[in-house]
């Protein structure tokens, strides 16, 4: 008798039910945008140039590396602020921001912070899965290497190859562009770092230097930048970056050529080349070009 | 009788003596006898003088009022009249409705020992009357019945005379005594149901042994007998059958045959009973304490089957046919049923309301009023009855609100265990006095009764005597029952049966000659009995008369016209509802319980996660999954102890309602409205300030939704253990085994895929086991609810979900399932004999069959044709390159449409934040509805792997959220852990919504387990088979307990 008087109720649960079911519309409408794979395949562009421009871009371990050797001192303001993450809603920011990040935590590798490490750490991670390309960052292997500072070697070795996997998987995708953002991003957090510390004047030439041979990777990455000047976005950094160009011109570099030597070294015959360039660069060019450099990352990471 | 209605009576004797005429020589004579009666001789004097007294105060101007106008009938003095009035309201107070009838007849007698019937007088008495509040016809009949001698004039229905030859009366009853000079008359008076006799003749009869004079009125009282010297004597029950002949109630024929009944345990508790009764007797249970009275009474009374034998009801089989007698059966167990928190009329109210259908409110607080009145609570009508520590009204007036809720209802056969005991002898005798009017109505009652008194013995007429093990050792009349034991045991005056002084009866006689024990040559007693139960039984079934066989029965009595279905529910949830409201202290504690534990969960949880702001942001916050858990858990506790006690603390309210034969379902329902009301409204307070602390949004009803829901699913359950266990501390025992699986199973403290494998860990489903645990449920409802549908992350949901699927078959899936084939290729080139195993080959086999059926692969046509080739023995380089080609064909679909999803969700995205305004609003909302660390959770980010081999399948870890279930036959269920949607007969349901249905079925289930009491029918089906066990080692304990086995052998 009473199991009579439940049925009412269970159909009711049941009619809300199909009522909700509604969704599926939405469903649909998210499985129209399906495309056929033969139609997108022509968009495809040619990935191997891609690849060896991106792999001319100086790694940000060299730069860092070099400012630890030159006695910089360690400063946190000058990397990008762990919270801005929040701001980095775009595909277009994200792998700008996971570049700079990327960059952000090698140099703090190279310092043994490791603490705040692990804030950067989980940036980078969050970053490349907003990206859909965590897979290259085993997260859980970087931070327990992190905990301690004699694994730095192996932490900054997975970085490396995380991002270099993450640039050649997503040129492989079809997804070039972002590889090329990522790549750009790491690249223009070097240089701002290394244009920002403070040094004392002999280890500063180095750095001027370093700076200087920058000149040619800029041309680079504008000649990559280029591929993608369809996309308003990186019309955008394209501009900033002539400007940036404009800069870098006035830096003037000299090959000076000088006779190899053969050497032995560990009981193997080296050809040494002597041959070097000579970078002429002002303290004032290196103020302009800061300034620049400073308003473009400034803008990128904001 | 009080010294102080004593001195009452005399004033008011006085006032009606002096009036007019004045006191005359029989006057004071009777007052004297009247005394007599009541006092000993120096207190008699000592009452005669009072009475002197105020004859003499009003004297002096009664003589002067006399010579002024000697002629006139004088009217009665205003002054005498307040007296009168006064001292009548004083009375009111004291008397019950008995001893005020039994005050007017007196008063009347006065008058009549002068035959003075003076208009003075009769107003006197009528206004006592009046204050005295007796009905007018009985006041008339009354007055006629002292007054008139003229038997013609006394023909009315309340009226019974015992005579030689029958009188032309029509109305009056008669009773043919062939001997009897003169004639007997009787009065009742059928309010207070009071028999008084006079008597016309001049033959000496004894009333009670005391003899019997013309003069006098005497009061007829129960177990009363009047003797004559010839001819049989005629007892109190002859009397009242006559008047009861012809009233509406039906003749009940009980009777017993060969009642026996086994326990469980294998021990005997009842042997061969046989008993046989009609309407209007009182029938005593006595014995030693374990000598199975009340295992009787319940065998009686239909609660307990009887292992053999049969219990008929005007030949119905009580025990096989109980739906045809269930309402003509009342118990009153020894145990108060009253409802503690509420009063003593709403326990009547409620008790008749459930019993009478037709009558209106008036009707019912009529009869409840009086009901009261009968009962002497008149006057405490509005006090709570409370509990037995905290009490409100005595322990003889709660008993005899018990008895008021039966008689409220009057069944035909009333079975009473115990209702004297823990009572004082004088509420004990109210009690009884009770009972007694009762049979006066045709009830036949059965009470078992320890040590009664020789007042309360006399009132039964008959007494079942038990004796250890369930013997019946003797059945008939309770004074005879003195005289046979006295006579076995050869006793001196074994012939009488009570003091013939002062005719008490010592029922405890009885038992120290059936319990007496063998004394030893030193003088002490043993611990072996003279007589055993076993001798006793042989002995009384040696002098038992045969149960004579009744053939022809009147038809049951109509059950009483219960109310139907949705009244009893209406009546039901008012008395639960006012009950509960009435007890302020669960009331508080209830609605402030669950947003106390709302507010503490919350506020506690509540944190900002960047140390330098000050600004709580929901998406940082890294506690809302925890929350999500502890909503669960709270709402199951807070209702599990909301009902974990309801049935438990009604049960003996059950117990007597099971024989109003009333619907279980809609007292069920009752209960559960009303705890689903209160469940309705923790939840909303719970989620109310919970959520509002937390900062989740625009969620509030969901939440709701789920809390209720769970709390429902915990009230049943509740009522459930609180039906089927019987103390309160098992049931809070059993709280902690109820919750603790469903917190371990929940999927929140415990991921699935990391519990023991053999109850289904790391399955690609829920495991079994955590499938039936409600909290799971609601957990992922909640989870996948609030991941699915905040307002940030429903504006890309669905794309999202189609990127996560692309992305996975892209990125893992088939580059895994490709390895498969890589491997098999390299292994080949290698000269490997056995370059495949046939399990991998199965993997090949079942992956890509699952694929070619995937609704994506189907719409665009990328399907492996030769799919039936991939077998161990077709297995060849061929077809690896074959599938080698489709699977990067696949690939290259999956790549290219997660760029497009991709795309467009960050154009979307792009679109979304292009302006200041829309990038912050934007901001805004992904902090105020998304939340990271639940994200991650729902999307399972920190799975080692995001895929798994189980078996010969490939199964996805990651991203479970934007996982429709893979399994998509018609009657599959389950899916895995927090799927977005569930398989309900092939099509996709919200997972929200499927959950919140599954725990209603689980509350139907629980409800309909409620019903049928499963749970205590499992448990004494538990009980049974450890017995069985325990009866293999039977031999052991035989060895231990010679007594027990004694028993077991003379039984076969």
């Amino acid at each position: 008798m009473y199991k009579l008087k439940l049925i009412p109720v269970v159909l009711s649960v049941f009619v809300v039910l199909f009522a909700t079911s509604c969704k599926q519309a939405q469903r649909e409408e998210a499985t129209d945008l399906l495309s056929d794979a033969e139609i997108a395949a022509a968009v495809r562009l040619d990935d191997e140039v891609i690849r060896e421009m991106i792999s001319s871009v100086p790694n940000p371990v060299e730069m860092s590396s070099l400012l630890q050797r030159s006695g910089v001192v360690y400063s946190q303001e000058l990397l990008n602020p762990v919270n801005n993450i929040n701001n980095y809603n775009t595909n277009f920011k994200r792998a700008l921001n996971l570049g700079v990040y990327g960059t952000n935590l090698v140099y703090m590798n190279i310092y043994d912070r490791t603490i705040a490490t692990l804030r950067y750490l989980s940036n980078v991670r969050d970053l490349a899965a907003d990206l859909r390309v965590e897979q290259f960052f085993d997260y859980q292997t970087l931070n327990r290497l992190s905990e301690s500072a004699r694994n730095i070697d192996s932490v900054l070795f997975i970085t490396n190859t995380g991002f270099d996997d993450m640039s050649r998987y997503l040129i492989e995708q079809g997804r070039g562009n972002l590889a090329v953002l990522i790549s750009y991003g790491t690249w223009i957090e070097s240089l701002y770092i290394a244009t920002h510390v403070r040094t004392v004047p002999p280890n500063r030439d180095l750095i001027n230097t370093r700076i200087g041979e920058q000149k040619k990777v800029l041309d680079n990455i504008i000649l990559l930048m280029n591929t993608y000047r369809h996309d308003p976005n990186f019309a955008e950094l394209i501009e900033d970056l002539m400007r940036l160009k404009r800069e870098f011109d006035n830096v003037t570099i000299t090959y000076v050529y000088r006779e190899p030597t053969i050497q032995e070294i560990d009981g193997m015959v080296v050809l040494v080349d002597n041959s070097r360039s000579e970078v002429n660069i002002t303290d004032e060019l290196i103020e302009n070009i800061a300034k620049v450099v400073a308003e473009i990352r400034n803008k990128i990471i904001s | 009788m009080s010294e102080e209605i004593l001195k009452a009576l005399m004033q008011l004797f006085a006032i009606i003596a002096k009036q007019d005429v004045g006191l005359s020589v029989n006057e004071r004579e009777f007052v004297e006898n009247f005394l007599k009666q009541q006092l000993n001789e120096s207190s008699v004097k000592e009452y005669l003088a009072l009475f002197d007294s105020h004859i003499e105060s009003g004297k002096p101007k009664k003589t002067e009022e006399n010579a002024e106008k000697p002629d006139k009938p004088r009217l009665t003095s205003v002054k005498d009249s307040v007296k009168t009035l006064g001292i009548a309201k004083k009375i009111n107070k004291t008397l019950t409705q008995k001893q005020k009838v039994v005050v007017l007849v007196r008063l009347f007698e006065l008058v009549n020992s002068d035959k003075n019937f003076t208009p003075q007088r009769m107003a006197i008495i009528d206004t006592a009357a009046d204050v005295f509040n007796i009905d007018k016809d009985e006041y008339k009949s009354i007055s006629s019945f002292v007054v008139e001698n003229d038997s013609s004039n006394l023909d009315f229905q309340d009226i019974l005379f015992i005579d030689a030859e029958q009188n032309s009366n029509n109305e009056s009853h008669f009773i043919q005594s062939a001997q009897l000079s003169g004639s007997i008359i009787l009065l009742r008076v059928k309010s207070v149901d009071l028999y008084f006799l006079r008597y016309t003749g001049e033959s000496e009869l004894l009333l009670n042994g005391l003899p019997i004079t013309n003069q006098r009125i005497y009061l007829f009282a129960n177990g009363s007998v009047i003797k004559q010297p010839k001819g049989k004597p005629i007892f109190y029950t002859d009397i009242a059958a006559k008047f009861l002949s012809d009233a509406t109630a039906i003749n009940v024929s009980f009777k017993a045959n060969n009642i026996n009944l086994t326990f469980p345990n294998g021990y005997k508790g009842l042997r061969n009973i046989g008993l046989e009764e009609q309407s209007g007797k009182m029938v005593a249970i006595m014995g030693g304490s374990g000598a199975g009275k009340t295992t009787l009474l319940n065998v009686l009374s239909g609660i307990d089957n009887p292992t053999s034998g049969n219990v008929l009801i005007n030949g119905v089989d009580l025990h096989q046919e109980k739906e045809l007698i269930k309402g003509i059966i009342g118990y009153i167990p020894q145990d108060d049923l009253l409802i503690e928190e509420l009063t003593v009329y709403e326990n009547l109210y409620y008790s008749t309301k459930l019993v009478y259908r037709d009558l209106s409110e008036e009707e019912i607080d009529e009869k409840v009023n009086k009901v009261l009145t009968s009962l002497g609570l008149y006057a405490r009508k509005d006090l709570k009855v409370g509990n037995p520590l905290d009490k409100k009204i005595s322990g003889g007036q709660r008993k005899r609100l018990n008895i008021g809720l039966e008689l409220i209802r009057e069944p035909s056969v009333l079975f009473v265990d115990e209702p004297t005991s823990g009572l004082s002898s004088r509420d004990s005798e109210n009690v009884m006095e009770l009972l007694r009017e009762l049979t006066v109505r045709g009830k036949l009652i059965f009470v078992v009764i320890h040590q009664p008194s020789s007042e309360i013995y006399k009132m039964f007429d008959n007494v079942i005597i038990l004796d250890e093990g369930g013997y019946q050792i003797y059945y008939g009349n309770p004074v005879e029952a003195v005289i046979y034991f006295k006579k076995i045991d050869n006793q001196i005056n074994s012939d009488i049966g009570e003091c013939p002084r002062c005719g008490n009866v010592n029922p405890e006689t009885i038992f120290s000659i059936i319990e007496s024990r063998i004394v030893d040559e030193y003088g002490r007693t043993t611990n072996n009995r003279k007589v055993t139960p076993q001798e006793w039984a042989d002995h009384y079934k040696s002098n038992e008369k045969q149960l004579e066989e009744q053939q022809e029965f009147d038809p049951l009595p109509d059950a009483f016209k219960k109310p139907n279905w949705i009244n009893q529910l209406k009546i039901f949830f008012s008395r639960d509802l006012f009950s509960k409201l009435a007890n302020r202290q669960y009331m508080t504690l209830n609605l402030l319980e669950a947003p106390i534990l709302g507010f503490l969960l919350a506020y506690i949880i509540r944190y900002i996660d960047d140390p330098t702001s000050n600004i709580y942001v929901f998406r940082d916050n890294e506690n809302i999954m925890p929350y999500l858990f502890m909503c669960t858990i709270v709402a199951l506790f807070v209702g599990l102890i909301v009902s974990a006690e309801e049935i438990y603390k009604d049960r003996k309210i059950l117990k007597r309602e099971s024989f109003l034969n009333l619907s279980r379902s809609s007292y069920l329902f009752s209960k559960i409205s009303i705890l689903f009301i209160i469940s309705a409204i923790q939840a909303a307070l719970f989620v109310l300030v919970g959520n509002t602390i937390l900062g989740i949004k625009g969620m509030y009803f969901e939440y709701w939704l789920i809390f209720f829901s769970v709390s429902t699913l915990a009230n049943v359950l509740g009522l459930n253990i609180s039906s089927a266990f019987n103390s309160a501390v098992t049931i809070y025992i059993l709280i902690p085994f109820l919750i603790i699986p469903q917190m371990v199973l929940t999927g929140a403290m415990f991921s699935f895929d990391k519990i023991n494998r053999s109850i289904g860990g790391g399955r690609e489903k829920v495991p079994i086991i955590a499938e039936v645990m409600p909290s799971r449920w609601a957990f992922e409802a909640l989870v996948v609810n609030q991941f699915v549908n905040n307002r940030y992350e429903s504006q890309f949901y669905e794309l999202r979900k189609m990127e996560s699927q692309l992305n996975y078959m892209n990125v893992y899936y088939i580059p895994e399932l490709r390895g498969f084939v890589e491997n098999y290729r390299s292994r080949v080139l290698a000269d490997d004999e056995n370059p495949i195993s046939r399990d991998n080959v199965q993997l090949i086999y079942n992956e890509i069959v699952r694929e070619n059926q995937s609704p994506m692969a189907r719409r665009h046509n990328i399907i492996f044709e030769k799919a039936d080739q991939i077998n161990p023995d077709d297995f060849s380089m061929e077809l690896a390159n074959e599938i080698l080609l489709y699977l990067s064909q696949l690939q290259e679909f999956y790549r290219i449409n997660f760029n497009n999803y991709n795309e467009t969700i960050d154009q979307r995205i792009s679109q979304l934040v292009s302006t200041p305004e829309g990038s912050a609003q934007y901001q805004q909302m992904f902090d105020d509805y998304f939340n990271t660390y639940l994200s991650r959770f729902a999307r399972n980010s920190m799975a080692p792997l995001p895929l798994v081999r189980l078996g010969n399948r490939l199964v996805q870890k990651i991203d479970p959220v934007y996982l429709d279930p893979q399994d998509r036959r018609m009657l599959s269920f389950r899916s895995h852990f927090l799927a977005p949607n569930k398989n309900l007969f092939g099509n996709l349901v919200p997972t929200f919504y499927f959950n919140v249905m599954v725990i209603w079925i689980f509350t139907i289930f629980a409800y309909v387990a409620l019903y049928y009491n499963a749970l205590s029918k499992f448990l004494i089906l538990l009980e049974r088979s450890s017995n069985r066990l325990k009866d293999m080692k039977i031999p052991l304990i035989k060895k231990r307990k010679p007594e027990e086995s004694n028993e077991n052998t003379t039984q076969e």
